[in-house]
């Protein structure tokens, strides 16, 4: 295989799964307002604090209304991390790469694009936003679906997973970071003590991870037991620990892979000794940024091993 | 009821499936019954479904247009194109014959250069070839082949004869089309191929892979064959992806080659570098190298002449093969038939005039209004002057362009196209087509596609087939009439009368 379809799959992965989980949040956000008392309200700031887009948007916004904010994630061409670049990223590097990946996938990917092109602007408004973004995350999943179902798991598809799961790892973190650093605290007055509860199921729904946390949990949702879930849950494919695992069972298929081993055994080590109970009153914001960086190795070790020779 | 083809007016020129109205020719007599037995609205949704299967598959060119590249849906006509076995045979040994003059050619004028010092071929021509590479002199490729891969362009004049019109020895491209109309007439049809023996098309794929891996420097271990793209911009990436794909070779682009010190083509992969062995290449001779040719190309390689003059690589077709892709050199090539072969040429060429040579000139520049003329080197249907259909200023710039540089320029009587029926809005109409045959040339043997690509001019009265000026296509059939009980019965029946 030849390093730049290599970096190429990779990158498709990570692309996929980035629209994907963007659709999400965003509608999740949507929900998780309504619900809360305006006291605490955060507004949509920290939306576009999870993509570490700040800079990015303030080129060519003033204001972090909604309205700005929903534009910029999903349909801002200029935004590279919009749901639009996003897939559009994706579907230049298949035609790059069509002599890898089935006729079939490109069809799905061209639709989604087409799609998210020509009705997102449209979809902007409250009322149409969360079936446009139903769309999004249903024509995503198919992706993955075929992919899955009918390419060779050979090693273009090995440097597939690679990316969707670095990503997905990465995403839970920033998700992690920028709603926890909302939270309301345990200290916090009486009254604002409900809604507490809604903000950790927030961030759960943000990963579709609610329902599969209730069943493994099977207590009422707290702090540190939906940090547990998200990083160090072994059977959970959104959670970090779940990603770096998909990584590591790759790594056979593919050649010379020390390095790569010891940064991903490394950055397991870290996630699964970490103390919750601990971090989820304090330190949690230094905690994950020491988890991105062992993520951003990985991603370094693939790129020297495969990508850059 | 269908078709009516009494309505079918195709007398004005050669019809290549009614020798007059309603009188199918044998070949195509099945075809026409068929359709005639389709009503209109059969018809309409059989053209649909045509379109659909081509979006469904993929099957796309890319357009430069308005400072970006789109990819457009093939254009493709149902109504296949039909030639009649017999025919085809003869033109077959044609073309093989001219294949194998028009590479003992390539060679000649990077070796001794015999037909220049036997006065067969003009030096002066030769000095002024723009695609004579004089990094390539000295060299002998593997078997002697120059032009692998040849795509002659063939046409049928108003009394019928099939003659060449240019050989496309470069990066000739369409063949993939070729495969691909097949299979979707095949969904549309697939009653006829029930009934009608039509020769497959299929094979091609496979010939290529043996003529490539025929040409591998190093004997015993399997090849490794690599398709080289100049990328996604390119107006055949299209094809270059459904080659390599039905081949099962690597597509490459040039940043993913590294010529070593031993002059060995290595590609990166993510196993280290590995050794290619032979480089089907479909990027033009002066943007394969930086280092022998354009130094501003990004599209090739360093160092791909080094290896490839060293016997390291092939390169397939060979750097300089397209000297004799050029439309001055083209009207010697009957010539060349007789010098290398001792034979006549089986396919005609087009009668010429020669700019270069002041008698010709003069008939050239005297003719302007009914002549057709040509630069020796552009591709694609650009640059011409088509002298019917020029203005008095078009023609007068031409007469500046041919006194200026008469070796740059030939000219050919406007031939009468040859027509098919083709399904157009205003109904079935003829228009004006060519056919692009194959030729793969290994040195023990000549491969020719069966049939070729039939472009279709969509215009009325165009005479322009190229898809990049909106030309159209066609399946061709190669059907044999003598294997078909009904055709030998029916000769002296009208097709509107079978249904």
């Amino acid at each position: 295989m030849l390093s730049r379809v290599a970096d190429n799959l990779y990158w498709f992965g990570r692309y996929i799964q980035r629209a994907e989980n963007t659709a999400r949040v965003v509608n999740v956000h949507a929900n998780l307002l309504l619900d809360l008392p305006r006291k605490v309200q955060f507004g949509w700031t920290p939306l576009v604090d999870i993509f570490g887009a700040e800079a990015s948007f303030r080129e060519r916004y003033t204001e972090f209304s909604e309205a700005n904010v929903v534009r910029f994630l999903l349909i801002d061409a200029q935004n590279q991390g919009s749901i639009l670049s996003s897939l559009n990223a994706a579907r230049e590097i298949l035609r790059t790469t069509r002599d890898h990946i089935q006729r079939e996938v490109w069809e799905k990917l061209n639709d989604l694009h087409y799609t998210v092109k020509e009705r997102g602007e449209a979809a902007l408004s409250r009322s149409k936003r969360q079936e446009f973004l139903g769309r999004v995350i249903d024509g995503t999943q198919l992706l993955y679906g075929m992919l899955a179902c009918n390419m060779s798991h050979d090693v273009g598809f090995q440097f597939m997973r690679i990316g969707t799961s670095l990503e997905q790892a990465d995403m839970t973190t920033r998700i992690i970071d920028v709603r926890s650093s909302n939270l309301i605290r345990s200290g916090a007055a009486d009254e604002l003590r409900p809604f507490q509860n809604i903000q950790w199921m927030s961030v759960l729904r943000s990963l579709t991870a609610y329902q599969m946390y209730r069943r493994h949990a099977r207590i009422r949702v707290s702090g540190a037991s939906v940090l547990r879930f998200l990083l160090q849950n072994r059977e959970f494919p959104r959670s970090v620990t779940f990603g770096l695992n998909t990584i590591a069972a790759t790594l056979p298929h593919l050649p010379q892979n020390r390095a790569i081993e010891r940064t991903v055994d490394r950055t397991r080590a870290l996630v699964h000794d970490a103390n919750l109970e601990q971090l989820v009153e304090s330190g949690l914001h230094e905690f994950v940024d020491e988890v991105q960086i062992g993520l951003a190795q990985v991603h370094e070790a693939v790129s020297n091993a495969y990508f850059r020779l | 009821m269908g078709i009516d083809w009494q309505r079918y007016r195709c007398e004005k020129f050669h019809d290549e499936l009614f020798a007059a109205p309603a009188q199918p020719r044998a070949a195509a007599r099945r075809l026409a019954g068929y359709l005639d037995s389709l009503s209109a609205a059969e018809l309409a949704e059989r053209r649909l479904a045509a379109e659909l299967a081509i979006k469904v598959m993929g099957v796309t060119f890319t357009v430069y247009t308005e400072g970006r590249n789109v990819d457009r849906a093939w254009p493709f006509d149902i109504i296949p194109r039909v030639i009649a076995r017999t025919e085809w045979e003869k033109t077959e040994a044609g073309l093989k014959q001219r294949a194998a003059a028009l590479n003992l050619f390539i060679q000649d004028l990077y070796g001794p250069q015999k037909i220049v010092k036997d006065k067969v071929f003009p030096a002066e021509v030769l000095a002024e070839s723009v695609n004579f590479r004089p990094q390539c002199q000295g060299m002998k490729p593997r078997h002697g082949i120059w032009a692998h891969i040849c795509g002659s362009d063939l046409v049928r004049d108003g009394d019928g004869t099939l003659y060449v019109l240019e050989d496309n020895l470069r990066v000739p491209s369409g063949v993939s089309y070729m495969v691909e109309n097949r299979l979707v007439t095949k969904r549309v049809f697939p009653e006829l191929f029930e009934t009608t023996n039509i020769l497959p098309v299929d094979d091609y794929p496979t010939q290529l892979y043996d003529t490539l891996a025929a040409m591998s420097p190093r004997t015993g271990d399997e090849p490794n064959i690599v398709l080289l793209t100049p990328g996604i911009y390119n107006s055949a990436y299209f094809e270059h992806c459904w080659l390599a794909q039905q081949m099962g070779i690597e597509l490459v682009e040039g940043s993913d080659l590294t010529v070593g010190d031993d002059d060995v083509v290595y590609m990166r992969t993510i196993y280290g570098p590995r050794r290619v062995d032979v480089i089907y290449r479909r990027i033009d001779d002066l943007f394969l190298d930086p280092e022998a040719f354009n130094p501003e190309s990004v599209l090739g390689a360093k160092g791909l002449m080094r290896a490839w003059l060293k016997g390291k690589v092939a390169l397939v077709n060979a750097p300089g093969a397209g000297v004799a892709d050029d439309k001055v050199v083209y009207t010697f090539v009957p010539a060349m038939i007789k010098y290398y072969l001792g034979e006549e040429a089986i396919l005609p060429n087009v009668p010429s005039f020669l700019c270069m040579d002041p008698k010709q000139r003069k008939h050239v520049l005297a003719n302007l209004e009914t002549l057709v003329v040509k630069p020796a080197n552009e591709s694609g249907g650009y640059g011409m002057l088509i002298g019917p259909r020029s203005t008095k200023a078009e023609r007068e710039k031409f007469r500046k362009l041919i006194e200026a540089h008469p070796r740059n320029y030939m000219a050919q009587p406007t031939l009468s196209l040859s027509t098919a029926p083709t399904i157009t809005d205003d109904g079935i109409e003829p228009r004006h087509l060519d056919l692009r045959p194959f030729i793969l040339s290994r040195g023990d043997s000549t491969y020719v596609t069966t049939g070729g690509l039939t472009r279709v001019a969509m215009v009325k009265g165009s005479l322009v087939v190229n898809s990049s000026q909106g030309g159209g296509s066609k399946d061709t059939w190669i059907v044999d009439p003598d294997d078909d009980p009904l055709a030998q019965t029916q000769t002296q029946r009208p097709a509107g009368g079978t249904a």
